[in-house]
């Protein structure tokens, strides 16, 4: 070899070469270093029919024919906004949640190979994979906690796109997709949470399902269901599972959900979701002067690469520290205490501590993701367009994010102050400690709580809209301050005065301490703040019918299923407003 | 590398940072190789639900000479003892899969599909069938159990007749 | 390219493979590798040392070639299906010594666990790959992990059977387990369970008192509702003792009061009475109790096939020499003792209900009301005529008409059924014999 590379040039008779040329046709040469014999096989007819486009020599033109050219890369675009690669504004959680998908879908294929989806069958595969699948738990781990990450990544995307006013004209629509898109994820993960067949998978997905029961017309339990003499057995409870109670048929009926059905309309709408992503541009913000697009190959692609693999990297940490849970075998005659829905559904469980079961598993879910999708056809503020804009949309960033904390204080309510039974738990307090059966409840008389909610919903609209001078926060605030302590603490006094004298208060409200005048001096405080000085101060003048009305009542909703909160946690009030014969209480 | 490979170069810390690069290619590739691997791995079951391809056939002492069909029906296999000791065969005709049957009278096995016909040490007399009968490995245990196992074949003569395919055995 | 691009590709690559193999050692790992891989050494140098005293060559070479086989002997899990049972059984991955096909005999030299043979001839009856191995030692037959297969784990509710709780597993087929002798306690277990009268208040599938649950049963009560209804504050029990074993032996070694207090003084509304079952605990030898819990842990609910099932004849009715002898039987089948003691000495704890030392000024009140008694029957019989007493019988005590001690004290638990559909004809007039019998003179009257 060595004497041969001194002289490249000087052909060499050699059978086999000889051989060759003939077969090829041309004057045939073996190669004699290295680089010679890359050359070869890269300019073999067999090489350029698979990777097109020639030798690699990295110049512009190159780099753009690597997007175009591939397909897997071929939905960005050649070059991009240099905004568009910063960490700072688009989190990566785009493309982390997407890379999920993916990694969600790999580790589903391989789990599918060891797992039969029948009630005999089905807890038996998971103890097989955790005890005598090589890499069965590694498999299982890495899906379980994927697609926790990926629930996660999702709405932090969303957030992500709301604070950045990403939603605007013209992506109205992909935030609509996006939102559908963060549904089916929802729902992906809850279709998977049943596949284990043990008690927790069981039980979530009974109190998942049992909300659908309490639809209007359509569930069983719900208001109008006689109407339309529908029963536990034809009800949408009993179309989704199959059956009148989570069992084989259900078991089956999210197999196909969770592996087949969901992720292709979920595929298709990322697909959509990307395509027009692709074509309203990566980034809305307003040109700087003397801003230059980078090339995507290699700036994009190498960021993406790196986020794929650190995200690979966080969920191979978690899924060596921490075995997915495996609770006894699915056993429908008992219920473990306390039952808990998925974290992601924690929120809506705690709600329906509050509200009767439809209106807080079926209309409240509804309300929000129709709120989530109106959201850009109610705020037209042309301003904020591709950044963040605190200063130029306070009020649409503060009320998403009250909205938004709100979700998540429910889920943490619901998933580390609840305890066996429901019962209120501080995080730090033991379980095996009994805690004292909740005190009766009461109900606020029609006759006064109507008025009081027409009330709410009149003064929370007019108000704001009626005082047409802007109010000066540096007082506003104080004031709100001290009317609200003021507001606790006359409860307090009366509440001492009047408890021994009136039964009704010494028999529903027998204590009123320290903490029911926290209650309700914060729960005012927000009230007042959320529901009157902010739209008070930024949208008064908005057209009533296509902005205003729409984002009052919204606002006012969200604020009223805190009051009512308060209402029972601090008082045992059950309902406002009742009309037990339409299921409507609230 | 080795033309540009100098300690004294003032480019070296590019250079070590390229052979950096190198290492972290060279990771990704083992990283892919390494999953697929496992996955390969992952994919061998460690554990089957099917009946063990080895079977304990009972005690040697309980067999009479000749063809025991005993184990025919859950197993497959027929033990067969000789004067000087016994063999497992495998019921399974070397032609296209079928399971030949024992006919006493003509001390053949006759396979119905094509017509493969075996003598009682699985040679082929006639028919397509184009090797013997495939006799299994069988151990006698401690305390005289025949372990026969279905995985483990044998059909040549001269290696078919000794151990492990062939128990020594004299009442 | 930024250099902490770069960086992180670097990092992120290394930390792909890092993890990665991480994952390969994990799964390389398994704990019961281990197990396997020391039993065939084990047996390899057993091999040895006869190899080492052996002097025939035929006999030399052959045990050489054996120890070669089990040095390179292949590591394996190693299961059993035991289809009539719908169990798998994975024991022998570890304990190698009882897998019926590498090892038939089922016999090792070893002594010590995993490696050693099964004890005993229970396997010569009880053909290992019919019956498996959890079906009588319990635990989890799936798991290949030293806690996970012995079951001492969260979610796991049949944590293995420890001597003597293993002789209720005889029980489960064998409805003639007493005479079998490996299951003499299980035996003495379930006459305890006549003798201090359970049975007036628990059923055994339907035959027995209605006072309290049924323990037909109670070896597959779920743990969420059995111990969660415990008040373990003053018991503290670990991770490996939440079992079922645990459940029953509790109600037999500690006050049943302090396991369900209740709520004697009405904090949270209605004044409830703690657990009314008596202190069988001031009564039980820690053996005793034992054997109770090791009857009771043969009530599980799952059910045999018709074939693995051994039957009992029916034992006919114990012939006695006197009446009173035969109400001293009846006494001691219906459960009258649980109340009123065993052969009537002294009635139990009912919570207040009236009782002999009340201090109705006392400082612990609970410890007033917990002085309450059932009646003593060798002091009240005699107060009876025998019509009065066949009426009391017949009609029982609604526990509305107990005296309480306390009148704002809750309901006492236990109270005396109506018995006129059980104890009836000749058994009621030989009970009523037996009572008056053993009952103190008063004065006549």
């Amino acid at each position: 070899m060595a004497g041969s590379t001194q002289t490249p040039e000087t052909p060499k008779t050699n059978g086999l070469e000889a051989l060759l040329a003939k077969i090829t046709g041309n004057g045939f040469k073996l190669p004699s270093n290295a680089d010679e014999a890359k050359k070869l096989v890269t300019n073999s007819q067999v090489w350029r029919s698979v990777f097109r486009g020639g030798v690699w020599k990295n110049t512009p033109r190159d780099r753009a024919a690597h997007i175009i050219g591939n397909v897997w890369l071929h939905l960005h675009p050649v070059r991009v906004r240099p905004r568009a690669l910063k960490i700072t504004y688009s989190w990566g959680m785009g493309g982390i949640s997407f890379w999920l998908f993916l990694l969600l879908t790999i580790s589903g294929i391989l789990l599918m190979f060891y797992y039969r989806p029948s009630p005999d069958m089905a807890y038996r595969d998971m103890k097989d994979l955790e005890f005598a699948v090589s890499y069965g738990w590694f498999w299982r781990n890495m899906h379980r906690w994927g697609a926790h990450a990926m629930v996660i990544t999702v709405i932090l995307h969303m957030i992500r796109v709301f604070l950045t006013g990403a939603y605007k004209s013209p992506r109205e629509f992909n935030w609509v997709i996006g939102v559908v898109l963060l549904s089916l994820t929802l729902f992906l993960s809850f279709t998977g949470y049943l596949l284990p067949w043990d008690q927790l998978a069981l039980w979530a997905v009974t109190v998942g399902t049992n909300m659908a029961g309490a639809t209007p017309f359509l569930g069983n339990e719900g208001p109008f269901s006689a109407l339309l003499n529908i029963r536990i057995n034809n009800d949408v409870r009993f179309g989704l599972l199959g059956g009148t109670t989570v069992g084989e048929a259900t078991l089956i009926r999210f197999y196909v959900l969770h592996c087949v059905f969901v992720p292709v309309i979920a595929g298709a709408l990322l697909m959509l979701h990307f395509w027009r992503i692709r074509k309203d541009s990566f980034s809305a913000a307003p040109y700087s002067p003397n801003e230059e697009k980078v090339e995507v190959w290699p700036n994009l692609i190498a960021r993406e690469y790196v986020a794929a693999a650190l995200t690979t990297v966080a969920i191979l940490v978690w899924t060596l520290l921490i075995n997915a849970p495996l609770e006894e075998a699915a056993n429908p005659t008992v219920t473990p205490n306390p039952s808990k829905a998925p974290w992601y559904f924690l929120g809506l469980q705690e709600l329906l501590v509050y509200f009767d079961p439809w209106i807080a598993g079926v209309l409240l879910p509804n309300l929000i993701i129709v709120g989530l999708c109106a959201i850009p056809y109610i705020d037209r503020n042309p301003k904020g367009v591709g950044y963040y804009a605190w200063k130029e949309r306070p009020f649409a960033n503060t009320m998403f994010l009250f909205g938004v904390a709100m979700w998540f204080i429910l889920i943490y309510i619901g998933y580390a102050c609840r305890g066996p039974a429901w019962a209120w738990y501080w995080p730090w307090e033991n379980w095996n400690v009994h805690k004292a059966p909740p005190p009766a409840t009461w109900n606020i008389p029609n006759l006064v709580g109507g008025p009081m909610m027409a009330l709410y919903f009149a003064l929370g609209i007019g108000l704001p809209r009626l005082i047409k001078k802007e109010l000066d926060w540096r007082v506003a605030i104080p004031t709100t301050a001290l009317l609200s302590i003021t507001a606790g603490l006359s409860l307090k006094i009366f509440h001492t005065l009047l408890v021994n004298k009136m039964d009704f208060i010494a028999q529903n409200i027998p204590h009123f301490g320290l903490g029911g005048f926290v209650l309700v001096s914060v729960f005012l405080f927000i009230t007042i703040f959320f529901g009157f000085l902010m739209p008070q101060r930024y949208i008064r003048e908005a057209p009533f019918f296509a902005i205003y009305g729409p984002t009052m009542t919204l606002a006012l909703l969200t604020i009223g299923v805190i009051l009512k909160m308060g209402a029972r946690l601090g008082f045992n009030i059950k309902y406002v407003f009742s009309i037990p014969q339409v299921n409507f209480n609230i | 590398m080795a033309e540009t490979a100098s300690v004294t170069n003032p480019t070296s810390e590019a250079i070590s940072r390229r052979g950096f690069l190198k290492l972290a290619w060279g990771a990704l590739a083992a990283f892919l190789g390494g999953t697929a691997a496992s996955t390969l791995r992952f994919l061998f079951p460690n554990v089957v639900y099917e009946p063990s391809q080895k079977f304990n056939a009972g005690p040697v002492a309980e067999y009479p000479m000749g063809i025991s069909l005993k184990w025919m029906r859950e197993q497959r296999v027929w033990i067969v003892r000789k004067e000087n000791g016994l063999f497992a065969m495998w019921g399974r005709c070397t032609h296209l899969g079928c399971t030949p049957n024992w006919f006493e009278g003509e001390k053949r096995f006759r396979c119905p599909c094509h017509g493969s016909n075996f003598n009682p040490e699985g040679d082929v007399i006639a028919g397509p069938a184009p090797k013997p009968l495939w006799h299994c490995k069988i151990e006698m245990a401690a305390n005289g159990d025949l372990i026969v196992d279905k995985a483990i074949l044998e059909n040549r003569p001269g290696f078919r007749e000794n151990a492990p395919y062939f128990v020594e055995y004299k009442a | 390219m930024p250099p902490i691009i770069k960086k992180l590709f670097i990092w992120g690559n290394l930390g792909l493979v890092l993890f990665l193999i991480a994952s390969v050692a994990r799964d390389e790992s398994r704990e019961w590798k281990k197990y396997q891989k020391k039993f065939f050494e084990l047996e390899a140098q057993e091999l040895q040392t006869k190899l080492a005293s052996s002097a025939d060559e035929e006999e030399k070479h052959s045990l050489e070639k054996q120890i070669r086989a089990k040095k390179k002997a292949g590591l394996e899990v190693r299961q059993m299906i035991v289809g009539d049972l719908n169990r798998i059984d994975r024991c022998i991955t570890c304990h190698v010594g009882m897998d019926p096909l590498s090892n038939p005999a089922l016999e090792t030299p070893f002594k010590e666990n995993p490696y050693r043979g099964h004890p005993g001839d229970f396997l010569k009856t009880h053909a290992p790959n019919k019956y498996g191995c959890t079906v009588c030692h319990q635990g989890q037959g799936l798991a290949t992990t030293v806690k996970d297969a012995h079951g001492f784990v969260k979610h796991w509710e049949e944590p293995l059977l420890k001597p003597p709780f293993i002789q209720a597993s005889c029980a489960k087929c064998h409805a003639n387990f007493e005479n079998i002798p490996y299951a003499q306690t299980a035996k003495l277990g379930k006459e305890l369970f006549t003798k201090n009268g359970c049975y007036g208040c628990h059923a055994i599938k339907g035959w027995g008192g209605i006072i309290s649950e049924d323990l037909g049963e109670i070896a597959s009560k779920p743990l969420s509702r059995a111990l969660a209804g415990l008040d373990l504050s003053k018991t503290k029990l670990s991770e490996d003792q939440m079992n079922i074993q645990t459940y029953i032996m509790l109600h037999l070694t500690k006050d049943p009061m302090e396991l369900v207090p209740g709520d004697p003084l009405g904090h949270m509304g209605d004044p409830i009475s703690p657990s009314g079952m008596p202190p069988f605990y001031l009564e039980l030898k820690e053996d005793e109790a034992k054997a109770i819990a090791t009857y009771l842990m043969s009530m599980a609910s799952e059910k045999m096939p018709h074939d693995y099932y051994v039957y009992a004849p029916p034992k006919p009715e114990p012939s006695f020499d006197s009446p009173a002898e035969r109400g001293k039987y009846v006494y001691q089948k219906y459960g009258c003792a649980a109340c009123h003691g065993v052969e009537a000495k002294d009635g139990h704890r009912n919570f207040n209900a009236q009782g002999p030392g009340q201090d109705p000024n006392a400082e612990d009140q609970i410890a007033q009301m917990a002085k309450g008694k059932e009646p003593n029957l060798r002091e009240t019989a005699g107060t009876f005529t025998r019509e009065e007493l066949r009426v009391k019988i017949q009609n029982g005590v609604p526990s509305t008409d107990i005296v309480k001690f306390k009148a704002d004290g809750p309901t006492p638990p236990l109270y005396m059924p109506a018995w006129k559909d059980k104890i009836k004809g000749q058994e009621l007039e030989d009970l009523i014999t037996y009572l008056l019998s053993i009952a103190k003179k008063g004065e006549e009257w």
